[in-house]
């Protein structure tokens, strides 16, 4: 008579326990967003993954007319810097010629979410709070993003106590296996702008990139039937996909999506070739998946595990409905 | 000659043996070992070089080897912590017999036994607890190592299996759908003979090189695509 009771008080508990967790979870999440924003710092960090250690900078500060500055570079290897003041973005890479974006995202190891509103990914992720253990000689708060459903990875991200700040972070598949993981190696906050970022203020920064039409208000022929939930358009246009010089360059039916977190793009074009078997490489948690079915040839790229790229891919259907799309898309290359 | 074995001893004080012979050279040292007059001349002409190249100490100690000699003269025999027990009732044995004065003899072993017995207890203390700390001192430096690695280890083990570093991208045959490139040319072919199936071979192996230069190309280029128009995000 009892025992279903017992049963029912121990539920509740458990339940409110959890809450409890989701609920502290979120505020170190948002308090993580508004360090990121706020706060004057100067960091390094490792990215670690395929075996290899990436060292970066990441500087961070509010400059003149509350005006933030931000400096991403890579350490090692040709430069690869990103700056930014304010809405302007810099890219600054071996590849091409550096430009601007207007934008307040700065793409880097870190995701942008972080710096801005954690409730976007509550469709798809749980927040935890797990415990605390010691991080870079300083007290973290250890929190899990982790995903509702098998289709993406989850999250750790180890914060400290005293300012909020990212120390460490990690990317596991459900399983637990560890992907990718940026470990912080130094960090400073300061009341005072650093030099660095200073000097960043008064330079100026490549022209702003006036994006090409290259889209020609062609209405894409193939479609994506199937997405893990959550995720929802960000862009789609036709461009070319060159493979950086080698004249082999041919058009593709791109889209592009995002579940807040993270990003999957996806190309589809037509093949000369019947059948090609399925084909992926994997950049840490960056997954590229590619495979030629009827002619026609489909790639999946993004931080999802092979079974959703797959499963993305297999949906691919030719779009019955014509539906007339004006999207103007940019494109770095001309 | 006595000229001659100075200029000997100049050479060997200068590194230089006088003589291509190892053995003239150490005959050499015998006798000025056992020659007085060789001996302080070799002394000299060490401090002679000393002072030319300006390594004379502050204050000049002229005769080293007498202060040392008289040093060790001096210096009380370190009896083994072990062995110091044994060495006081030998004494003791040996002043009993030879001593007609007993009670006086027997009251000084008596008197130095016992302050040696402190002695030698804390020697022999500290003796147990070197050899027993030692060791445990090196197990917990191992432990502690093998332990580190273990961690290690254990974090390593996740992003370890799949990468060899010098590839940006890797590509990884997929067990279940996507057969390595490989796989799916050698299976297509008949039984040859030795030689031509060595050139299908050769050939094979050039085909599947490229086959998988290009699938690194392709694979490369769309990585390179998205994270292109990551960057690029929804921006018009």
């Amino acid at each position: 008579m009892k025992l279903p009771a017992l049963f029912l008080l121990l539920f509740s508990f458990n339940v409110s326990a959890i809450a409890a967790d989701t609920e502290s979870a979120k505020l170190w999440l948002e308090r993580l967003s508004q360090s990121l924003r706020q706060l004057n710092f100067t960091t390094s960090f490792v990215v670690v993954k395929n075996n290899q250690a990436e060292p970066y900078h990441w500087l961070h500060g509010i400059g003149e007319n509350d005006q933030e500055l931000e400096i991403f570079t890579r350490l090692n290897g040709p430069r690869r810097d990103v700056l930014r003041q304010g809405a302007i973005v810099s890219y600054i890479e071996p590849e091409q010629e550096a430009y601007s974006l207007i934008s307040t995202d700065v793409r880097g190891p870190i995701p942008t979410i972080f710096r801005g509103d954690i409730t976007e990914l509550e469709e798809s992720y749980r927040f935890i709070s797990v415990g605390r253990s010691r991080v870079l000689g300083r007290v973290a708060q250890l929190v899990r993003i982790v995903a509702k459903d098998k289709y993406r990875f989850s999250y750790w991200l180890w914060l400290d106590q005293k300012t909020g700040l990212l120390l460490k972070m990690a990317i596991l598949t459900r399983q637990g296996q560890l992907l990718e993981q940026i470990q912080f190696t130094h960090i400073e906050v300061n009341d005072q702008l650093s030099e660095n970022l200073a000097q960043l203020q008064i330079t100026e920064l490549p022209d702003v990139m006036q994006l090409t039409n290259q889209t020609q208000n062609k209405a894409l022929s193939w479609q994506v039937d199937w997405l893990p939930q959550g995720f929802s358009v960000v862009k789609s246009n036709q461009h070319n996909l060159n493979s950086r010089n080698r004249g082999d360059d041919k058009t593709v039916d791109f889209m592009l999506f995002s579940d807040g977190l993270t990003e999957v793009s996806v190309y589809v074009n037509s093949s000369i070739e019947k059948f090609r078997a399925p084909e992926y490489a994997s950049d840490g948690a960056t997954m590229v998946f590619n495979q030629i079915v009827q002619g026609v040839e489909v790639g999946v790229v993004g931080d999802i595990p092979v079974a959703t790229a797959k499963k993305i891919a297999e949906s691919i259907v030719p779009l019955k409905v014509e539906k007339i799309k004006d999207d103007s898309q940019p494109s770095v290359r001309e | 000659m006595s000229e001659i074995k100075s200029e000997s001893v100049s050479s060997l004080v200068d590194n230089y043996s006088p003589s291509a012979d190892d053995s003239v050279s150490a005959h050499l040292v015998d006798n000025m070992l056992k020659d007085e007059h060789l001996s302080s001349t070799w002394q000299n002409y060490h401090l002679i070089g000393d002072v030319l190249r300006d390594e004379v100490p502050q204050s000049l100690q002229l005769d080293l080897s007498k202060t040392i000699s008289a040093a060790i003269a001096q210096e009380a025999t370190i009896l083994s912590p072990n062995s110091s027990t044994q060495g006081f009732s030998q004494i003791l044995a040996e002043s009993i017999d030879s001593s007609s004065d007993e009670s006086i003899t027997i009251h000084k072993v008596e008197e130095t036994q016992s302050n040696n017995r402190v002695i030698d207890a804390t020697n022999r203390f500290k003796a147990k607890i070197s050899a027993l700390v030692k060791p445990m001192g090196q197990v917990a430096i191992a432990a502690s190592a093998a332990a580190l690695m273990i961690v290690g280890v254990q974090h390593n083990v996740g992003s370890n299996d799949l990468v060899t570093p010098s590839q940006v991208v890797q590509t990884v045959p997929l067990t279940g759908y996507a057969n390595p490139v490989s796989f799916n040319v050698q299976s297509a072919q008949p039984e040859p003979s030795l030689q031509s199936k060595q050139q299908t071979q050769q050939a094979m192996n050039e085909q599947v090189a490229s086959e998988r230069v290009a699938q690194q190309r392709r694979l490369q280029a769309l990585l390179t695509d998205h994270n292109q128009q990551v960057k690029l995000g929804s921006n018009q």
